[in-house]
């Protein structure tokens, strides 16, 4: 085996299939994609001409759609952080404590959502939040909060906040799961001597379980940020974006850019700065969110 | 960790199902309808002929009823009359296809024939060199009979891509029941439309059914109230075309405001921002919505045994009402020719593609097919067969008694990137509330940077 190891030839074969897989998949459209951002295209396939960087001109200073969309991304990153995650911290913490078989249980329930079609999930809450039939407006009514109903997703008023709140419910079981698997890596004679000295409740878990999920709760922030401003299936099957531009992400304008308003160079723009904005959002979380790993 | 080998079976088992859930989940639902027609030919192998296969795009997923079913008619004929041809179809819903068919022409897909929209929609795959040119001459006489003006949306630069399938027009269908039952006047006038809208949501009934997601309908329905207000049918049409201005204009600004009174005394259905085109259908044809605001294309609902009995007894056609002091006449037609065939490029089987086309485009079949079975309008002449259904009856008689007619609707008369904006005008004007005065400020502003 150290023989093989040793052969650069070896190393070449095994590594090559995987490095052209990687740049015919990746590196390439990247490239390409860059190439059409500088163009002036119609439509895929139609003549384009090089306008040089006219398109990102266009979309950093005269485009409010396209600010809209990231502010949307970058509050549903923010969502994510300090709403849904606290709460799957909460709740990985006491599934942690249930134990046996409603443990089981009750992982399994909050898990659901995460293995349901994103279809089905945008069509039900299409459903659930319809002013006329849905059953969110028709709890409303009978807890005689009648004056709340509301045409939630369709009013540019309330829309965001909704899409917001599907999304983050339908992504919750993901974090729980992280959470409970890292909250089970952290062994039990730590809560015991602390509770000897005296901590309990809130402040055991703020002291010593907090800092020991410190780097799941580091990938997770940056994956939240990610996830956030690749948003796009369930914005797209509910709203596509509306109404008006209330519910605009990221990926659905860049998708509907392309392909609808035929505006393909410029689709191209966004999707470049689209890259250029996630990485910056993973450099920036990386570097807010690091700690020296945490030894015990 | 160590597994057992029954684990280690488990493990791969699951595996494999979830990859071929995701596998037919890929290629589910989009060609599941594909084999019905062309599996007819199996047993014909005498023929001398060489056995091809084409490849054919289309917009309607449904092949059991409407112009699906048509469609599936007339391919059905070719098949039997060329049994060494098979051909394959594609569909799609109407948004996914015209997404879908942009990506084939990016990818230079070899389809043989495709459905396409008129048009802007058109014109980029005209540009891309992704749709063959025709000749009009080709298509004269008794064998097609294409009424006059058709060729409009599908003619650039003189030069002709594709043919018409139907002759599309708005008009608004109702429920005769829900009227009748509700002692309401059907309206004649835009005042009366409005009254009815809110007699009917006082009763906790919808007044009009619109596909409010999908966007296009509000432009439809504001081009509709220009015409109305103006007599003009190029005005709105100008405007895109930047001959006019869509601001400062005092019928624009009028029509904006008569908008403007259809979305505050809520004229549509509550969740008419989320309703895609099929959930607005359904809340009509269950009795839920009074009326629809919709095209010709759906005559077929009359037909349609899937619908339930007693509304395809009441479905009814009205025209869009006249505007009190308006210029125009009820007899303003906003017609177009909307959908059509045309063959693609870099087709594998020119030949026989075009045989099928020319086929499919002669009057006895697409035309006489989908006016025989009340699916749609045809854009050729059709003989009246005395078998209509009364929707088909009144139908024909809104575009025969047209005394003027638009030949293209005002979002589709621009570039796709004027739509978008244009929709998206419209969008923000009936969910946020935007003013007469901004909608029309967006709409120049759409037309000016297109």
């Amino acid at each position: 085996m150290q023989k093989v190891f040793n052969n650069k030839m070896a190393i070449f074969l095994f590594v090559f299939p995987g490095i052209l897989l990687f740049s015919l998949t990746f590196l390439v459209p990247i490239v390409l994609s860059a190439y059409y951002s500088f163009r002036d295209t119609l439509s895929p396939g139609t003549p384009s001409a090089f306008i040089g960087f006219a398109n990102y001109t266009q979309l950093l200073f005269h485009d409010s759609r396209f600010w809209l969309a990231l502010r949307n991304a970058v509050l549903l990153g923010l969502g994510f952080i300090l709403i849904q995650h606290p709460i799957a911290i909460f709740f990985a913490i006491m599934l942690d404590r249930l134990g046996g078989k409603a443990e089981k249980w009750f992982r399994t329930i909050f898990f659901i959502p995460c293995v349901i079609s994103v279809v089905v999930i945008s069509k039900m809450w299409l459903s659930l939040l319809d002013p006329t039939f849905g059953a969110f407006n028709k709890m409303l009514d009978s807890l005689g909060l009648g004056m709340l109903k509301h045409a939630w997703l369709g009013d540019s008023s309330t829309a965001l906040i909704s899409m917001l709140f599907i999304l983050i419910w339908a992504g919750f079981g993901w974090g729980l799961l992280f959470y409970y698997a890292g909250l089970k890596g952290i062994p039990d004679d730590l809560y015991e001597a602390a509770s000897l000295d005296g901590a309990s409740g809130f402040r055991l878990h703020w002291r010593i379980t907090v800092p020991l999920l410190s780097p799941v709760i580091t990938v997770q922030i940056t994956l939240a940020m990610i996830t956030a401003l690749k948003q796009m299936e369930t914005v797209f099957l509910t709203t596509n974006g509306g109404p008006g531009d209330s519910t605009q992400f990221l990926a659905v304008y860049l998708y509907n850019k392309a392909f609808s308003a035929s505006q393909y160079g410029y689709a191209n723009a966004i999707s470049i700065l689209f890259i250029i904005v996630c990485l910056l959002a993973t450099y920036i979380s990386n570097k807010l969110t690091r700690s020296d790993a945490t030894e015990f | 960790m160590v597994m057992n080998a029954k684990s280690t079976r488990n493990i791969l088992l699951v595996t494999a199902l979830a990859a071929v859930s995701v596998l037919s989940a890929c290629g589910g639902g989009n060609d599941k309808n594909n084999n019905a027609g062309s599996s007819t030919n199996g047993g014909t192998t005498g023929s001398a002929d060489k056995e091809v296969t084409l490849r054919l795009f289309s917009n309607l997923p449904d092949r059991k009823s409407g112009q699906g079913l048509a469609e599936q008619m007339v391919i059905d004929n070719y098949i039997k009359a060329n049994p060494n041809v098979k051909i394959d179809i594609e569909t799609l819903a109407e948004e996914p296809f015209k997404n879908k068919l942009k990506a084939y022409m990016a990818s230079n897909e070899a389809l043989d024939v495709t459905m396409v929209h008129g048009g802007a929609e058109l014109n980029t795959l005209v540009q891309a060199g992704y749709v063959k040119e025709l000749d009009p001459k080709e298509y004269e006489g008794d064998t097609y009979k294409f009424l006059p003006g058709v060729y409009k949306s599908f003619t650039f630069n003189d030069k002709l891509y594709g043919l018409p399938r139907n002759s599309d027009y708005e008009v608004i269908y109702y429920n005769k029941k829900l009227f009748d039952d509700n002692g309401i006047k059907i309206p004649t006038t835009y005042a009366e439309l409005l009254e009815a809208g809110k007699q009917f949501r006082a009763k906790g009934i919808e007044p009009m059914s619109m596909n409010g997601k999908d966007l296009w309908s509000f432009a439809a329905f504001f081009q509709d109230l220009v015409v109305r207000l103006t007599g003009d049918q190029n005005l709105m049409l100008d405007a895109v075309a930047k001959k006019k201005n869509f601001t400062g204009d005092e019928n624009f600004t009028k029509a904006a405001e008569l908008l403007a009174q259809a979305r505050d005394t809520k004229l549509f259905q509550e969740s008419f921002m989320t309703a895609d085109y099929g959930a607005s259908q359904n809340l009509f044809t269950q009795g839920r919505a009074a009326m629809w605001y919709m095209g010709s294309w759906e005559a077929g609902m009359a037909t349609n045994d899937k619908l339930p009995e007693d509304f395809r007894n009441n479905v009814n056609v009205l025209k869009f009402p006249v505007v009190e002091g308006g210029k125009g006449k009820d007899t303003d037609l906003l017609a177009w020719n909307g959908g059509g065939y045309s063959l693609v490029s870099n087709s594998k089987h020119p030949e026989e593609a075009k045989k099928f086309f020319d086929y499919m485009m002669s009057a006895d079949q697409w035309a006489k097919i989908v006016w025989d079975t009340g699916a749609a309008v045809p854009a050729q002449k059709y003989e009246l067969t005395g078998k209509e259904s009364e929707l088909q009856k009144q139908l024909t008689e809104v575009l025969t008694g047209a005394t003027s007619t638009a030949g293209s609707i005002a979002l589709d008369s621009g570039t796709p990137k004027f739509k978008d904006d244009a929709q998206n005008a419209f969008g923000k004007f009936f969910a946020g509330g935007s003013t007469p005065e901004q909608l029309l400020a967006d709409l120049q502003k759409a037309a000016e940077t297109q």
